[in-house]
């Protein structure tokens, strides 16, 4: 194949965040009249990355050991070999994050991590990318001279995703050889987690816990507030690790989520977690402390006794049967 | 069993600010030091030398006032430190650091291990650690949670999304340790009067023949066109009345007109 540096390349073996992937793939290409490659790491994902958009899936010549990361490395290398893409887009997830910057390194490309635009003209040979610095406090855009960029970008990362659009007829299939795939690192077992936060990053609503919450009352008011709002519960640090309530956690040192709302309970507002939900859409606080933090950081502040008000805005939404518009994704 | 630890001077991005009127991000007199993450680095080098024996050497690269962030490191149980000087005044590539980074590597010869963190404290880009595995051509593991060693392999729990993978891999390898694993100890006024007497060396490009390579070949960094802070636009309404239904309705009115809540009745 010619090198005509028009295509993207795409790799994430997340299907939410691939398909948001393909669409800014999609948008790009638009403007370079290029096509979206998909890279796929199981057989079974097929029918996915053709319904994400796809019009040209690359594959493995041979099953391959996937759960470390050397194998999708080597592969992801070869695709980019093979095809010349101008952009190569890779999910920003624990794999991606790894994968990303050796094959840049391997094959010495530009690469910029935690992408959050970029702007690829068809006359011009350079490209301009911009990322989040600081986890999020700042942005930085530079200029890329190389023929390929290769990005890593998370969920929620672009403030437009590209509309996915399917090509019309079968995706074209290029098979990638898969011999001499060796890896230094050998899986030997592996043990599921605690499926606590399972889709907290995917979730459109967020009920983030703090610690103003009381710890022996249990988690049941909570629950059934999620369930009413299709939410999933999250909470601070030192929520989740001091009393153990949850695996994970929103901030600095934890997760990232980008929800239509997060409504944040007993949440003091310490810049540590609020780089976990700076994101949101829209945050509502409750918190009886009218001099916290939170209230000078989010839309909606409540200023309450926690579970008073959230008796009674339970009691609301089910009254005036309120529930989540998903009509507005 | 030797052991080197990546170590970096992180900002510490919680004293950040941006200017909310030019959107600047305000850097200067934002403190540095030796970030959360990488003393959960240092802490597992020293509970490994601890367990199998042998040494625990830092490498950092960074500026030479580094040096005076390295007190509580040493005391935590890394023997030395080696700081390769970063001329560029904090404009390095991701590229031209695991240069510097090997080039020190290998000048100090055979080792078993070199673990860092799984991203630095303030960029948070999880590089420096892929890159140097390429560079060295060693195996890599990601996101350890707990480390053993026997007979010149490693045995490995990674943390990953949705599972903890339990790995091997042959030594020397690079191991980057997990977020919040390895809590880093509490050191006693004794272990600071020893952490004086431990050697921190400062090595210059101009000194080193390989580093100077490496600052000559490295690639430059791709143009810087914007930087700014970001500044996130909150609408603060503040609902403080004791009717405690009414404000129940508006903040369910609020979050209607915002398109993210429905009603059935209406």
């Amino acid at each position: 194949m010619m090198p005509n540096h028009r295509d993207a390349l795409v790799f994430c073996e997340d299907p939410h965040l691939l398909t948001a992937l393909v669409g800014k793939a999609q948008q790009v290409c638009a403007s370079l009249d290029g096509q979206v490659g998909v890279l796929l790491i199981q057989e079974t994902d097929l029918a996915l990355a053709a319904s994400a958009g796809a019009s040209r899936i690359l594959q493995p010549s041979a099953p391959v050991q996937f759960d470390s990361a050397e194998p999708v490395i080597a592969l992801l290398c070869r695709a980019i070999e093979e095809t010349h893409p101008r952009i190569v887009l890779v999910g920003a997830t624990r794999l991606g994050l790894e994968v990303a910057p050796r094959v840049a390194e391997r094959l010495g490309l530009d690469y910029l991590p935690w992408a959050t635009g970029i702007d690829v003209d068809a006359g011009s040979s350079s490209a301009r990318a911009s990322a989040q610095l600081y986890s999020g406090l700042g942005r930085v855009e530079y200029q890329f001279d190389g023929p390929t960029l290769v990005l890593s970008a998370a969920v929620g990362a672009f403030q437009e995703d590209g509309v996915v659009e399917i090509p019309e007829g079968e995706p074209q299939r290029l098979i990638l050889e898969a011999a001499g795939l060796s890896a230094g690192v050998r899986v030997l077992s592996a043990r599921p987690k605690s499926a606590g936060n399972e889709s907290l990053e995917h979730s459109p609503v967020i009920i983030d816990l703090g610690q103003g919450v009381r710890a022996d009352d249990g988690l049941e008011i909570y629950r059934e507030l999620a369930g009413l709002l299709h939410g999933q519960m999250a909470s601070t640090r030192p929520v989740a690790v001091e009393r153990n309530w949850f695996p994970e956690w929103l901030g600095l040192s934890g997760f990232t989520v980008s929800p239509r709302l997060c409504l944040t309970l007993g949440v003091a507002g310490a810049v540590q977690h609020m780089i976990g939900i700076r994101g949101s859409e829209r945050i509502a606080a409750v918190n009886n402390d009218e001099s916290a933090a939170i209230f000078s950081q989010c839309d909606y502040g409540i200023v309450a006794d926690l579970y008073a008000f959230l008796t009674v805005f339970i009691d609301r939404l089910k009254a005036r049967k309120v529930r989540l518009n998903e009509t507005r994704i | 069993m030797r052991i080197l630890a990546l170590i970096k001077n992180s900002l510490d991005i919680t004293e950040i600010k941006v200017d909310p009127n030019s959107g600047e991000l305000r850097l200067a007199g934002v403190p540095e030091r030796i970030g959360a993450i990488d003393k959960n680095v240092v802490e597992a080098a020293v509970r490994l030398k601890e367990t199998y024996g042998g040494s625990a050497c830092g490498i950092s690269f960074g500026p030479a006032e580094a040096r005076d962030n390295f007190k509580d490191v040493l005391a935590m149980g890394l023997d030395e430190i080696v700081l390769i000087e970063d001329s560029t005044k904090g404009e390095a590539s991701a590229g031209l650091t695991v240069r510097a980074l090997k080039a020190a590597v290998r000048a100090l010869g055979a080792f078993d291990l070199i673990l860092c963190g799984f991203a630095s404290d303030d960029g948070y880009t999880y590089q420096t650690g892929p890159r140097l595995a390429e560079r060295l051509g060693l195996p890599l593991v990601s996101y350890a949670r707990a480390i053993e060693a026997s007979e010149g392999k490693v045995r490995v729990e990674q943390d990953l999304e949705d599972c903890i993978q339990l790995v091997a891999a042959p030594l020397p390898c690079i191991i980057s340790i997990a977020e919040e694993a390895f809590p880093p100890r509490r050191t006693t006024l004794m272990d600071a009067i020893k952490a004086k007497k431990k050697p921190i060396s400062i090595w210059r490009r101009e000194d080193h023949l390989e580093l100077e390579e490496a600052f000559r070949n490295a690639p430059a960094s791709a143009p810087l066109l914007e930087k700014t802070g970001v500044i996130v636009r909150r609408k603060q309404q503040i609902f403080k009345s004791s009717d405690l239904c009414a404000t129940a309705d508006q903040l369910i009115d609020c979050l209607i007109s915002d398109g993210i809540l429905t009603e059935e009745n209406a």
